[in-house]
């Protein structure tokens, strides 16, 4: 037993170098990736199928998006990325400061299958939403017969004792969240008191959360049957077997997009964007929403009925996203942080 | 003789310093670092040196107030360890081996539980819908579900479930070191048995409830994951207030200044506690 795996090791060893010499001919592009379940879809539905397409190797570094950043800044003059991808919009700040590449449309085949908000960016150096997280309501479908229609259902006397808010400081998701309660109240992103105000109206008779898994609980106890929060969480509950659906409110729901980019300086530009046009495929655009449940930007990405259902989807709904400027959230980040604590603090 | 005395000092030092090597860098560094970012400008004029952190949390009553609670609850948590673990040493001490070593591993197993579990346990029992609420409600004390979650009272009930070993453990040393003729002198001359537990194991064990109430109000004090958990983000507390600012709002100056005033109010009650209450336990 033992000698036969210290043989089929060595063998291993030997074919994994045989393998590696090989390997050296091809082309190798460095990206980013999220790690966990994420990334090994992201595996499936994009760098694997790639990787055989065009015979080349792809070096997957597991980095969430200020990690990414971080080393995009430090590495400025030599960069070790070809493609990274940005979630929570860092890659405005990376654009900004001249660490992205702007993308011709031209130079990309499935420019013209993608929605417009997908590739807004492209000229500013901000690559393409390969596919979004959407925020909206999160209902408990055994308790609430007929689903909310809007942001201000939350304040609904039907829901007293059972609204959960997600915190707004500590969690991105949360802070959107109340950006577009704000926006239905009046407000904007340089007047954020009439949120505020309504937040304090319903805090009474709401709970506050500042992770994902405090909304599990909530909803498992039969605390929450109603939250703000984003779309693929709603079908994580779901997959857990609790009674959640996710719905998209009239004054629409906000995006939360990632984006796939190139980076400035890269040596492998072709290959780069290879990839990047790859990402945004209509077929990855719909495996992103099968596996995890996020919306798809691409156009011609055909959902089937279940999973339609389960996320913003057509033209008519995903005309209705709101998008919040990420470079004036990250300017007032911080003020938010302090007003929105002092707002909910007991 | 002076060559002996010179290699008796000089051998306790070399042991010592591997202790003071790692208190030098893991904390007297960071903590000198901290105390001088807590002064200095931060942005475009980076590097001078300013008030402006020390002025934003005296002027504000916002941090006063999360200040204010942090010592309250700590203060809490201190004295209701105290009640609860002096008369659980005691009995600890009379006891005999087998039954005193299954309290001391009751006493510790929230300690070496995670404090996410732990945390979850607490919101079985206390959440709304939880244990509690369930029981109280069946018992027709409560009309509508209840909920602990998120209030001073959880978190009182979970910091003092973790804190309360560490006083038990220290007073437990230090009454097993009461000679017990004392206690059988005490009973034979007329003293009943609280009276006896009153004049003389309660005076002689005020070291151990001194350095154990030192510890349990400092790591309450500090602490910031169980109020975060327990309390939630509506209760600050200043350990949490003082981690949001270094991780979610970036304001690494302000974040500094309120560690160096939870430092210095810390000190500014622990040192006089200490001289208090080493008095009491050396005339005794």
């Amino acid at each position: 037993m033992k000698r036969s795996s210290v043989l089929m090791s060595t063998i291993g060893a030997v074919t994994l170098a045989a393998l590696a010499h090989g390997a050296s001919a091809q082309e190798t592009l460095t990206i980013n990736s999220f790690g966990g379940s994420y990334e090994q879809t992201h595996r499936d539905l994009v760098i694997t199928p790639f990787e055989e397409m065009y015979n080349v190797k792809v070096e997957v570094v597991t980095a969430y998006s200020a990690d990414t950043l971080a080393q995009l800044r430090a590495q400025k003059d030599n960069p070790q990325f070809d493609v990274v991808h940005f979630s929570g919009g860092l890659e405005h700040a990376a654009a900004a400061e001249g660490l992205l590449s702007p993308i011709e449309p031209s130079e990309l085949s499935n420019y013209d299958q993608m929605y417009s908000f997908a590739v807004a960016g492209l000229d500013k150096g901000i690559g393409p939403t390969y596919s979004t997280a959407v925020i909206g309501l999160l209902y408990n479908t055994d308790e609430i017969s007929e689903a909310p229609t809007s942001w201000k259902d939350i304040a609904d006397e039907a829901y007293a004792d059972h609204v959960l808010i997600t915190d707004a400081a500590s969690n991105t998701y949360g802070l959107l969240g109340f950006l577009m309660l704000n926006q239905v109240a009046g407000g904007s992103l340089d007047d954020i008191e009439p949120g505020l105000d309504f937040v304090k109206g319903i805090l009474p008779t709401s709970t506050v959360v500042s992770k994902s898994p405090e909304i599990q609980q909530n909803f498992a106890q039969g605390n929450a049957r109603i939250a703000p929060y984003a779309q693929d969480y709603a079908y994580t509950l779901t997959k857990a077997g609790l009674p959640v659906k996710f719905v998209q409110p009239d004054e629409g729901g906000v995006l939360a997009p990632i984006t796939v980019n190139l980076v400035a300086g890269t040596k492998k530009r072709d290959l780069a964007l290879k990839f990047i046009d790859f990402s945004i495929r209509a077929e990855a655009s719909k495996g992103w929403a099968e596996a995890l449940r996020y919306t798809p930007t691409n156009k011609n990405a055909e959902l089937s009925e279940e999973v339609a259902s389960q996320v913003v989807y057509g033209e008519e709904d995903v005309a209705k996203l709101v998008t919040f400027d990420a470079n004036e959230i990250a300017a007032k980040r911080s003020a938010w942080n302090e007003a929105w604590s002092r707002a909910i603090a007991k | 003789m002076s060559t002996g005395t010179m290699r008796l000092s000089r051998e306790p030092a070399l042991l010592l310093s591997p202790g003071l090597l790692f208190l030098l860098l893991a904390f007297f560094f960071p903590a000198i670092q901290l105390l001088a970012q807590s002064f200095l400008t931060v942005g475009a004029e980076a590097g001078r040196f300013t008030l402006e952190h020390y002025a934003k949390v005296v002027v504000d009553d916002f941090y006063a107030g999360v200040a204010l609670r942090t010592f309250r609850l700590a203060l809490i948590i201190t004295a209701l360890c105290l009640l609860i673990g002096f008369p659980l040493a005691v009995v600890m001490s009379r006891a005999g081996p087998t039954l005193r070593t299954i309290l001391i591993v009751l006493i510790i197993l929230p300690l070496m539980t995670s404090v996410v579990i732990r945390t979850f346990g607490w919101l079985v029992i206390l959440g709304p819908g939880g244990v509690l609420s369930w029981t109280l409600q069946q018992l027709g004390l409560i009309e509508r579900s209840m909920s602990l979650m998120h209030t001073e009272t959880g978190v009182v009930l979970a910091m003092v479930q973790v804190l309360l070993p560490f006083l038990v453990l220290t007073t437990l040393g230090s009454i097993g070191q009461i000679p017990a003729s004392l206690e059988e002198a005490s009973r034979t001359m007329g003293a009943g048995f609280f009276g006896s537990i009153y004049h003389v194991t309660l005076p002689l064990s005020v070291p151990g409830l001194a350095s154990g109430s030192l510890l349990v109000f400092a790591l309450s004090i500090s602490s910031f994951i169980t109020p975060s958990l327990v309390g939630g983000v509506r209760l600050q507390v200043m350990a949490g207030s003082i981690y949001q600012q270094m991780t979610g709002s970036f304001d690494w100056g302000f974040g500094a200044a309120l560690s160096v005033i939870l430092l210095v109010i810390t000190l500014m009650l622990i040192v006089p506690y200490m001289v208090i209450t080493s008095r009491v336990g050396g005339r005794t």
